[in-house]
């Protein structure tokens, strides 16, 4: 009779919600606790960039006594003599503080990071469902349109749309930094639209939605209703392994002086700027790259904890 | 020696007429002529036929269509050259120094200067000769057996480049390169503390300065709005910016923020008043008066290459941002490849502000404020201003110093209240060699001899320098980079020292001039061979200087046809081109 009890408790699972059951899944996984905590380090430090320092991103220091150009980091409670200035992470070639620029870059980093997956999401996720969806002579010509995307190497197309996209007199091209999150976002494109048609084409052959079809339902209220909400799984992991994709690729245009400009608190733009400063000042260097690191880090580990927990093929 | 025969030079006379879609015999006014010279051939017993430009001698002196200040050149026999000027030259030693005007064999010239493969293939008379140029990577010279002076100490010279004073600061420390110009203003320290490396520190004979186009040559560019065509609005620019920010922020040891356009240490370059005193608030108000209280938008074009006069092409640009954002006005920056942005600047296409500087070519006010501000300089700054270059050409042709003085304190003067640019700092710089190289050495004007450098315990000796050079025909060159390659190979008439500003005989064993300064007459050094083994004489000379000066002259082609360095010095082109 036990065996039965248990298998009537095993049958009978307590009522839960998608999204809790799915939270609930990814804080088992521990790569995705320690993701989500660096995550939330980084969305703090962003949020309360202007509370933690008395400085601001682009004010250059030369008014405040002892602030010396290149200097590093001065803690007083690690010993910095009170009578200097104390800064957590130093002075830049501009004589603005590194503490500051680095939280207001995290600010920036993460809306860059969002908005470009974010873009690629959106579009890559038409393209990927309707030729999924249709297949046929749309299928082919909306794949093939993709491959030639994801055949050239994605940096080399992204500084090539980038410098593109600053030679056309566009009003809403005129920041380079946008055109920097418009040219990755683009590059993105292809491998949203291929996640998104191999989801689909998966789905659309599943029963409720030959049910709906049978039922006279139209193909756009299929694709939207049925299709698209089952379907959006791998476009979950995928997403938030591209944010630090996309973050990386940012920084590395604006690294390449094609993404922000001075005197935007970057981090990318951040290290370029002080390339030659490498002996003299390393970090300057330093703390950008390592706020770089940790952000990308802590949403690969997401990425994958995600992954771990919402595909079932890795369930254990 | 090279044998004088008629036949040769009337067929290459036939052909630059047929360029010129003339047949040979028609009268051509800025064509050369041969004329029968009484003068003894050099051997044999064929007549030279000297060149004289243009035809009809001097007569071209203050014609409509010669705003320069030659009237004509006159190759009176093999080796001797006369230059007739239309007005007194004190500098004249010191131009014809400078390796724009280098001297190229004629039929060298005919043959590769209309196609522009002179360009990439220089043939001089220097102690190098071009071997290879790896475009994006590197060249190779080679030494020359033929060379008339001191064999060069290292068999070959190999220069390469980096924009990064980084990189080559550690390629110095490595060992793969022997010396490196430029190293970055934090780096001197780490130099002199390197007991395998010597420093080598440059006197700041340069001046970095903010430029402003009064009148851009864009199209559709309209300066009745553009801010910058307002000399109230210069002018409150050039009380709020704090120089002396700049200098002591980003500046090595040794520079000094400018108080006038030139260095002082140059004869007359600090006559006049010196530049505003920085008042920020005055500014702000300036440019309230101005129509402006709110400030407005500009650019910052830049490129973004280390020279002696810029050690942090972005941190300085960055800074004038902030300071400019201070007044109320909003920039951004744009940054420009290097070559671009110098041509850009030549062609007056950068409207907004410009950072750009000036290296002494040589040591006399004339190389500073008549190659910018000079009736024959480049339209960087916009229409030029009546009173500065009318000073200057009086400054130019003036002989006793009381004269020169005053010529110059009222050009001075007229800058400061024009305000075609903020001159901002005269830059300490350096280079920096293995300790092993012997010879080694920085020079004043940039132009470091390779021939005299011993490349230590190698066999050839590697230079590396901020960036390639866009040509090695450098006539038509302005950048340091291409002139100090030109210079191991070509040479001019006459030379500075090495490490020095004094001029000394090269190619011409002496130049004399008449009493009043108007006629020098070179007399060239014989037996020198160019690289293909053709020997020098004095249309040599003569056609070096005339596909320069005219241009119309079917030769006057280079690489991008500016020719900015024989306008600026000389006074402008013979037949310029109409203005625009």
């Amino acid at each position: 009779m036990t065996a039965t009890a248990g298998t009537a408790s095993r049958t009978q699972p307590k009522a839960t919600s998608l999204w809790r059951d799915t939270l609930s899944q990814i804080l088992r996984q521990r790569s995705a606790v320690i993701g989500l905590i660096l995550l939330g380090i980084i969305l703090l430090a962003a949020l309360l960039a202007d509370v933690l320092t008395p400085y601001g991103p682009t004010d250059q220091l030369f008014n405040v006594e002892g602030a010396r150009r290149l200097s590093g980091p001065c803690i007083h409670v690690l010993g910095c003599p009170e009578s200097q200035p104390q800064f957590i992470m130093g002075l830049d070639q501009n004589n603005r503080d590194v503490f500051a620029r680095v939280l207001h870059g995290a600010r920036l980093s993460l809306q860059v990071g969002m908005i470009t997956v974010g873009l690629a999401i959106i579009i890559g996720t038409l393209i990927g469902s309707v030729a999924g969806f249709f297949r046929g002579w749309i299928d082919n010509v909306l794949m093939r349109i993709m491959d030639v995307l994801l055949a050239f190497p994605a940096l080399i197309l992204a500084i090539f749309l980038t410098t593109a996209f600053s030679t056309l007199d566009l009003p809403f091209l005129g920041d380079p930094l946008f055109n920097a999150m418009l040219a990755i976002g683009f590059v993105a494109v292809p491998v949203y639209a291929r996640v998104m048609r191999a989801s689909v084409l998966s789905i659309r052959e599943r029963d409720f939605v030959t049910a709906s079809r049978a039922l006279g339902a139209s193909d756009g209220g299929i694709l939207l209703r049925r299709v698209l909400p089952n379907a959006l799984t791998p476009l979950i992991v995928q997403g938030t392994l591209g944010i630090a994709t996309a973050i990386l690729e940012v920084a590395a245009l604006s690294f390449l002086g094609l993404g922000a400009q001075e005197p935007t608190p970057e981090w990318g733009a951040m290290i370029g700027g002080v390339r030659n400063q490498v002996f003299a000042a390393p970090h300057l260097m330093i703390f950008p790259g390592g706020a770089l690191a940790l952000s990308v880090l802590a949403f690969n580990l997401l990425g994958d904890g995600v992954r771990d927990a919402l595909d079932p093929r890795l369930n254990r | 020696m090279r044998t004088w025969r008629l036949v040769p030079v009337l067929a290459t006379l036939a052909l630059v007429l047929a360029a010129c879609g003339q047949q040979p015999g028609e009268s051509a006014s800025p064509e050369p002529t041969s004329g029968e010279s009484e003068a003894p051939a050099p051997s044999g017993d064929t007549a030279f036929e000297g060149l004289t430009y243009p035809e009809d001698g001097s007569s071209a002196c203050g014609a409509e269509n010669n705003p320069s200040n030659i009237g004509s050149i006159v190759a009176e026999d093999a080796q001797t050259v006369v230059f007739n000027l239309c007005a007194p030259d004190v500098a004249f030693l010191s131009k014809i120094a400078f390796s724009s005007f280098a001297i190229d064999d004629t039929a060298y010239l005919e043959a590769h200067a209309a196609d522009g493969s002179i360009v990439d293939q220089p043939n001089g008379t220097g102690p190098y000769q071009l071997n290879a140029w790896n475009r994006g990577s590197d060249i190779t010279l080679s030494a020359f057996d033929g060379y008339w002076g001191d064999a060069p100490i290292s068999p070959s010279v190999i220069f390469r480049w980096s924009a990064e004073a980084a990189q080559r600061l550690v390629e110095l420390q490595a060992g793969t390169v022997d010396g490196i110009d430029n190293p970055g203003a934090d780096d001197f320290e780490t130099i002199e503390g390197d007991s395998n490396l010597a420093l080598y520190p440059r006197e700041g004979l340069n001046t970095l300065y903010f430029g402003f186009n009064n009148n851009p040559k864009v199209d559709g560019f309209d300066n009745e709005t553009n801010p910058l065509a307002d000399e109230a609005v210069r002018q409150a620019i050039a009380m709020g910016i704090d120089r002396e920010r700049i200098v002591n922020s980003f500046y090595p040891p040794g520079s000094e923020v400018a108080t006038h356009f030139t260095p002082c240490a140059i004869p007359f370059g600090c006559e006049g008043e010196e530049w505003y005193e920085f008042d920020q608030q005055a500014a702000i108000d300036a440019l309230a008066a101005a129509g402006y209280p709110d400030g407005f938008e500009t650019t910052i074009h830049l490129r973004d290459v280390v020279r002696g006069y810029l050690p942090a092409p972005q941190q300085v640009a960055a800074d004038l941002q902030a300071q400019l954002a201070d007044l109320g006005i909003t920039a951004s920056i744009d940054i420009q490849e290097s070559t671009t942005f110098l041509d850009n600047s030549d062609a007056g296409l950068l409207s907004g502000i410009h950072l750009l500087g000036w290296g002494a070519d040589y040591p006399d006010a004339t190389n500073f404020l008549d190659f910018h501000f000079g009736g024959g300089a480049s339209d960087q700054f916009g229409d030029k201003f009546e009173d500065i270059t009318t000073a200057l050409a009086s400054g130019a042709s003036s002989v006793e110093d009381a004269d020169r003085q005053a010529a110059y304190e009222t050009a001075n003067d007229a800058i400061k209240t024009h305000v075609p640019m903020i001159p901002i700092a005269h830059g300490g710089s350096g280079v920096a060699f293995q300790a092993d190289n012997d010879g080694a050495h920085s020079s004043p004007l940039s132009n470091e001899a390779m021939a005299v450098i011993s490349p230590g315990s190698d066999d050839q000796l590697v230079w590396m320098q901020n960036g390639e050079p866009g040509g090695l025909y450098c006539a038509d060159e302005s950048d340091g980079e291409a002139l100090r390659v030109c210079e191991q190979i070509k040479e001019s008439l006459y030379a500075y020292e090495v490490g020095g500003t004094d001029t000394i005989p090269a190619l011409a064993e002496e130049c004399a001039p008449n009493d009043d300064l108007t006629v020098w007459t070179c007399t060239l050094r014989e037996g020198v061979s160019f690289h293909d083994g053709s020997t020098l004489d004095a249309n040599d000379v003569v056609l070096s200087y005339a596909v320069q000066w005219d241009a119309d002259h079917p030769l006057h082609v280079g690489r991008d046809g500016s020719f900015t360095y024989f306008s600026a010095l000389w006074g402008g082109f013979l037949n310029p081109p109409p203005a625009e």
